[in-house]
């Protein structure tokens, strides 16, 4: 296991990952951990049936951009290339699916597949640009698209929809209806534990590699006979079709979205908030891209109320990110898996010093929960 | 009349552009010393803002007054900026680079939110002499001129300085070789500081010349857009800054003006050219990113330093 983004992750992550491997009996052991993980995972996933419609609203929302995420990481977290318009290719999903649906009359499984084609285009042109940009200037060149796109594909009526936006109905499949709160529910989180299920997967598969090896040293991976272009352009491809389906479900959850959204500078800071929470969650990793939708939508909810308290939420996610980037850059998920090791290796010292670090979140966010209300 | 209209629409571009020069200044004083790609440049320049409308508005300071104390402040802002978080990423690793400054930017916008009051418009008073200048027959205001004349004046002092200085030859031994600099005596943390500094000093004062005069002689407004993490003036910076290949100081100042001017000037083109603005100026950047346009100003050596 080789970490994205610094050695001293990577040589955690490897101590991690040390013991398991070790043992020759791998492959039933790790069935065993996928069983517990699908039935907590399934437990936490009827949680929002107990909060009634807001509750599924904001299950769904969790899922929605939990997809959105997971684009992020294909294409940052394994491929290496960051790129700051992940909120442009959720547009486009967004308005191929009204398209489709409300103009085209196409029932939303096939506006599905058309909103996640629909961001083809825009991949290969920006795998383009990769090929000759690498780090801070693809960043750069990708932050201007956003911005010529906002301009442009985002302000042409005939695909927006005007300021209205098109209204978009929610799939039904059959006899079965997904339209209502509960189903809609369903079916995006279905949606994204398969997107996570096949995320994590590509990770292992031979494309995946080359996208990690490319990412790990372009020059290295070269020689080693991949072919660089192709694996960064896979990773475009995917992560924008999968930023593209997402669209079609955040277009399905709300209805009706503008296309101000999608403009600058509503559209940077919507990117911003998907790269910071990506990392936050652990980029290289498609549980991670779930643990930083949950944490961001759950904070959302903590700071709901007023526009004032996302301001501190900002800050709070600031320093959260820059600490994580300098002292776990694998995100949650590193830190859960260095955790849980260190507790197996010496549990009296290390399950208070894991409960201090999760108290003290809550405690921060309390604090800031209360000092933002009390003025 | 069509001349009259050239030189307002000019005079706007001059205005902008020198807002642009002085960010790109910054930023590739920022880049070639320390590595870092500062996304947070605009943030970092919101913070003067903030301590520039706190100061006029709740200390009833003389505005040309906290102007000054305000660019301080942006200039201390970024050298903590460096000492707290930059300091501590290896430049090899640009991902996190990138990523930081992203966190960094997000962090500043959210704390000018806070510092304004969480309000989505803010007046804040001129501190520049505001007055009409008729030139034939159309009227440029004079802060327009003021913030042109002061971005050329300060790229004029800046590059002797940077060049001839003992502090400016040290940031520059500093940008082409840190090694042989630390074995030459110099402390590479405390010029990167410096840098981070002078930087930062600049992003403030390019916003104190622009927002604070944006709503002509009644003083400016910081607007919604003002506080988001890259504001409207970032992305043409970058374009600027590209034109000298983020590391040219003289033409990343040219190339501020360049967009500054071409930004305006095409509010007069026939209607195609005059929506298609904003493609134009991503087709010009990305065109300056393609060139790799690094290639033609630095030393081989300095250029694989930055690109590690």
């Amino acid at each position: 296991v080789r970490s994205i983004l610094a050695p001293p992750a990577e040589a955690a992550l490897a101590e991690a990952a040390a013991p398991s491997a070790r043992l020759s009996l791998v492959m039933p052991r790790l069935e065993r951990r996928q069983i517990a993980l699908g039935s907590i995972m399934l437990g936490l996933g009827c949680i929002p049936f107990g909060f009634g419609r807001q509750g599924v609203f904001l299950g769904a929302y969790i899922a929605v951009w939990a997809m959105l995420e997971l684009s992020i990481v294909v294409v940052s977290g394994y491929a290496g290339l960051i790129s700051l318009m992940p909120f442009s290719y959720v547009g486009i999903g967004v308005f191929a699916t009204g398209v489709a649906t409300s103009l085209w009359g196409w029932p939303f499984w096939l506006a599905l597949p058309f909103a996640a084609l629909a961001t083809v285009p825009v991949s290969i042109a920006v795998g383009a640009a990769s090929i000759r940009l690498k780090g801070l200037y693809l960043a750069i060149a990708t932050l201007t698209f956003s911005n010529a796109m906002g301009e442009t594909l985002f302000k042409w009526d005939a695909f927006t929809g005007g300021q209205a936006g098109h209204t978009i109905e929610r799939p039904a499949f059959g006899p079965i209806d997904f339209s209502g709160g509960k189903g809609f529910y369903v079916i995006s989180m279905l949606t994204a534990l398969a997107l996570v299920w096949m995320v994590h997967g590509l990770k292992r598969s031979k494309a995946g590699r080359a996208m990690l090896a490319v990412r790990d040293n372009e020059r290295e991976a070269q020689a080693l006979g991949i072919n660089a272009t192709k694996a960064k352009l896979t990773a475009l491809v995917v992560g924008g079709a999968i930023a593209g389906v997402g669209g079609a479900f955040y277009a399905g959850l709300l209805f009706n979205v503008a296309p101000s959204g999608f403009q600058s500078p509503l559209v940077e800071i919507a990117s911003l908030l998907l790269v910071v929470w990506a990392v936050i969650g652990g980029i290289d990793s498609a549980f991670g891209a779930f643990l930083g939708a949950t944490a961001l939508i759950v904070q959302q909810q903590v700071f709901a109320g007023a526009e004032k308290l996302f301001a501190y939420i900002g800050v709070y996610a600031a320093v959260v990110l820059v600490s994580f980037l300098l002292l776990r850059p694998g995100g949650i998920v590193q830190v859960v898996k260095i955790q849980s090791e260190r507790i197996r290796e010496n549990p009296v010292r290390n399950v208070p010093i894991t409960a201090a670090l999760f108290g003290s979140q809550i405690f921060f966010i309390w604090i800031i929960v209360k000092f933002a209300s009390g003025d | 009349v069509f001349l009259g209209a050239v030189i307002e629409v000019a005079s706007f571009g001059l205005a902008r552009g020198a807002v642009f020069a002085l960010l790109a200044l910054g930023l590739v004083l920022i880049y070639r010393t320390t590595g870092v790609t500062n996304f947070a440049h605009w943030g970092v320049g919101l913070m003067g803002l903030v301590a520039y409308f706190l100061l006029t508005e709740k200390a009833s300071m003389a505005s040309p007054l906290a102007a000054a104390f305000a660019v301080a402040a942006c200039a201390a802002v970024g050298a903590l900026a460096y000492r707290v978080v930059f300091r501590h990423v290896k430049r090899t690793n640009q991902i996190v680079l990138i990523l930081i400054a992203l966190g960094v930017a997000q962090f500043f916008a959210a704390v000018a939110a806070m510092g304004l009051g969480f309000e989505s418009t803010t007046v804040v008073q001129a501190w520049l002499p505001v007055s009409q200048v008729n030139i034939g027959d159309s009227a440029v205001f004079s802060t327009q001129i003021i913030a042109a004349a002061a971005a050329i004046g300060i790229g004029l002092a800046f590059l002797p300085w940077f060049r001839y200085s003992r502090t400016g030859r040290a940031l520059r031994a500093v940008a082409q070789n840190r090694e042989a600099a630390s074995l030459a005596g110099i402390d590479e943390h405390r010029y990167s500081m410096i840098a981070w500094a002078i930087g930062s000093a600049l992003a403030g004062l390019a916003l104190l010349l622009v927002v604070p005069h944006s709503a002509g002689g009644s003083g400016g407004v910081i607007t919604s857009v003002d506080t988001t993490p890259f504001g409207n003036f970032l992305i043409p910076a970058f374009g600027a800054a590209l034109v000298g290949g983020l590391v040219n100081l003289p033409l990343a100042i040219v190339g501020g003006f360049v967009f500054g001017l071409a930004q305006e000037m095409l509010i007069l083109a026939p209607t195609p050219w005059r929506t298609l603005r904003s493609i134009i100026a991503a087709i010009m950047i990305v065109a300056l990113l393609l060139l790799h346009t690094e290639r033609f100003f630095v030393a081989k050596a300095e250029q694989e330093a930055l690109e590690a």
